[in-house]
C-alpha cells in the first residue's frame, strides 16, 4: 500500500475519501472485478470501454482511498480488494443513529433553554422591570 | 427471525419525556435531528416518511404511546435489500430524574450486513453511492 498517498489534501477525512471513491460506477465495477483476487491493470482495463489512462486514474483513486492494495510484479501492476478499506464507511453507518440522537439532544436542550429564557423575560416584565 | 441484527443507540437529554416526545412525531421537529423532509401521521398505521440526504426512508407508525414510546417501520423506497416495512425502529423515552434517557432499537436489520461478507458489502455500494451523492449535493447547497 502506498504510504505517500495517504496524507494528500483531499483525503483528510478517510470516510470522505472512501465515499467519493465509491461514488463512481466504474470504480464500483472495478471493485467487483478484483474481489475474487488480484488482477493486473491491463486485465481490469479490458472490461471497460475507457482509455488506459482513465482506468489508471480510477485505480489510483481507489488505492488512495485504501480500497485497493497495489503491488508491482515486474512491469505489471497488480491490484486486489483491501477489505479493511471499507472500515471507515462501516463506522459511518453504525454512527447514523448515535449521531442523530446527539442532534436530538442538542435540539431539545437548546429549545428548552430558549423557552426558559422567554419565561424569565416574561416574568421580569410582569414584575414591572423596564426592558 | 433469530439471526437478524439489532442496532442500539442511547443518549441522555436534559429535559423530561414530554419535552422530547414531540421530536419523534412532529415533521417540523423531527427534521431538526434527522432528515431534511418529513411527512408524519403519528397513529398506528399512519405514514412515517423521511428523506435523509435525499434517500426516501418510508414506513408507518406501529405504536404511538406519548410520551414514552414510538415504534415505526423503516425501509428505503425502491430498495431490494432494505424495502419499506422490512425493519423496525423502536424509540423509548425513559425518565431519569429531570432527564430523559432515549433508547433506540433498530430491529430486523439484515443479518451480518457488513460483517465478514465482502460480497454483501459490494452489493450495497450502489445504494450507498446514492446516499453519498445526496450528501455531496447537500454540502454544495450549504
Amino acid at each position: 500500500m502506498s504510504e505517500a498517498a495517504a496524507g494528500s489534501a483531499d483525503d483528510a477525512d478517510p470516510t470522505d475519501a472512501v465515499l467519493r471513491a465509491l461514488a463512481d460506477p466504474h470504480r464500483r465495477q472495478i471493485l467487483r472485478l478484483v474481489r475474487g483476487g488480484e488482477s493486473a491493470a491491463g486485465q481490469i482495463a479490458s472490461h471497460f470501454e475507457l482509455t488506459q489512462q482513465a482506468v489508471s486514474h480510477h485505480l489510483q483513486v481507489l488505492a488512495r482511498a485504501g480500497l485497493l492494495s497495489e503491488r508491482r510484479d515486474g512491469v505489471r501492476r497488480l491490484y486486489a480488494l483491501d477489505p479493511q478499506g471499507l472500515e471507515p464507511v462501516r463506522e459511518m453507518l453504525s454512527e447514523l443513529w448515535p449521531s442523530a440522537l446527539e442532534r436530538l439532544k442538542y435540539a431539545v436542550e437548546q429549545d428548552q433553554k430558549d423557552q426558559d429564557q422567554r419565561h424569565k423575560a416574561a416574568e421580569q416584565k410582569r414584575r414591572g422591570r423596564p426592558s | 427471525m433469530t439471526d437478524s441484527e439489532v442496532l442500539t443507540a442511547t443518549v441522555r437529554i436534559g429535559a423530561p419525556p414530554t419535552a422530547v416526545f414531540p421530536y419523534l412525531v412532529d415533521p417540523g421537529l423531527i427534521t431538526r435531528w434527522i432528515g431534511e423532509w418529513a411527512d408524519l401521521r403519528p397513529e398506528p398505521g399512519g405514514t412515517f416518511a423521511l428523506d435523509i440526504s435525499r434517500t426516501p426512508v418510508r414506513g408507518e407508525y406501529l405504536e404511538v404511546e406519548p410520551p414514552r414510546r414510538v415504534v415505526f417501520t423503516w425501509g428505503v423506497a425502491g430498495s431490494d435489500s432494505l424495502p419499506p416495512g422490512s425493519t423496525t425502529v423502536e424509540i423509548r423515552l425513559v425518565p431519569d430524574g429531570p432527564d430523559t434517557i432515549v433508547e433506540l432499537y433498530h430491529h430486523d436489520l439484515p443479518p451480518a450486513e457488513f460483517d465478514g461478507h465482502r460480497k454483501g458489502w459490494l452489493e450495497k455500494l450502489d445504494q450507498l453511492a446514492g446516499k453519498v451523492a445526496g450528501r455531496d449535493a447537500a454540502d454544495i447547497q450549504r
